[in-house]
């Protein structure tokens, strides 16, 4: 079975948009958007039912002038494992997230 | 093999956070991800038009430290560089896998212009 990143991205986009899709950055609340979106991302992707383990990472950024880079490299096996990452913004803040999917052996 | 969820990790003051109940990552990985960045922007002050290029370097530096490791781990390793401009950013994981084998770092290395934060995933294979 390989990873499909088109559906991993629908599934994330889904679950951004429900959870922090029209509203402004906001200090005491980040924390937990940022634990919503992981986990009900998690959720949703676990339910698929399929034998991968997942890894997935969040990270909000107020829009504020500031750059941000992020970068990542995977040491796996490539004809099984894949990732995704989803950018995300509206008119406060960005959001960017990356799932990492492993193959399970069976 | 029993997979499970391990706890979401909001990652935001500690210098360095190990999880997963196996502990097999180690300090050995934690200290690759600290040399890699170390060694890339160590005197460095935030330069937009090398960003690209540090990420990159130190995401590579940090995978051929682990792999040098030679421990049964697929690894992944993931790097943000932020300026340091008065702006929030909060960052966050969730994983599922098996607890007894599987586990993350997170290194959280600052200088005056910049923040950077390596997180460091291995799965037991």
């Amino acid at each position: 079975v390989v990873f499909s990143a088109d559906e991993a991205s629908n599934i994330i986009k889904e679950c951004v948009d429900s959870i922090i899709g029209g509203i402004d950055y906001n200090h005491s609340k980040i924390n937990q958007w940022t634990a919503a979106v992981v986990e009900q991302s998690l959720m949703h992707l676990v339910k698929m039912g399929k034998p991968f383990k997942y890894i997935v990472t969040c990270a909000i950024m107020q829009k504020s002038g500031a750059g941000l880079h992020t970068a990542s490299s995977c040491y796996w096996d490539s004809s099984t494992d894949g990732s995704c990452t989803v950018r995300w913004e509206n008119r406060t803040m960005y959001c960017v997230i990356s799932v990492f999917a492993v193959s399970i052996m069976l | 093999m029993l997979l499970s969820r391990a706890a979401s990790i909001p990652i935001a003051i500690p210098l360095v956070v190990v999880t997963g109940a196996g502990l097999r990552v180690t300090m050995d990985e934690f200290q690759s991800g600290e040399e890699a960045v170390e060694n890339t922007i160590g005197g460095n002050a935030y330069q937009h038009n090398k960003v690209n290029q540090w990420t990159s370097t130190v995401v590579e530096h940090c995978l051929n430290q682990l792999t040098k490791l030679a421990k049964p781990f697929k690894y992944i390793v993931t790097c943000v560089i932020m300026q340091k401009n008065g702006a929030g950013l909060h960052t966050a994981s969730s994983c599922f896998w098996d607890n007894s084998v599987d586990g993350s770092c997170t290194v959280r290395w600052e200088n005056k212009t910049m923040y950077c934060i390596v997180s460091i995933f291995g799965l037991g294979v």
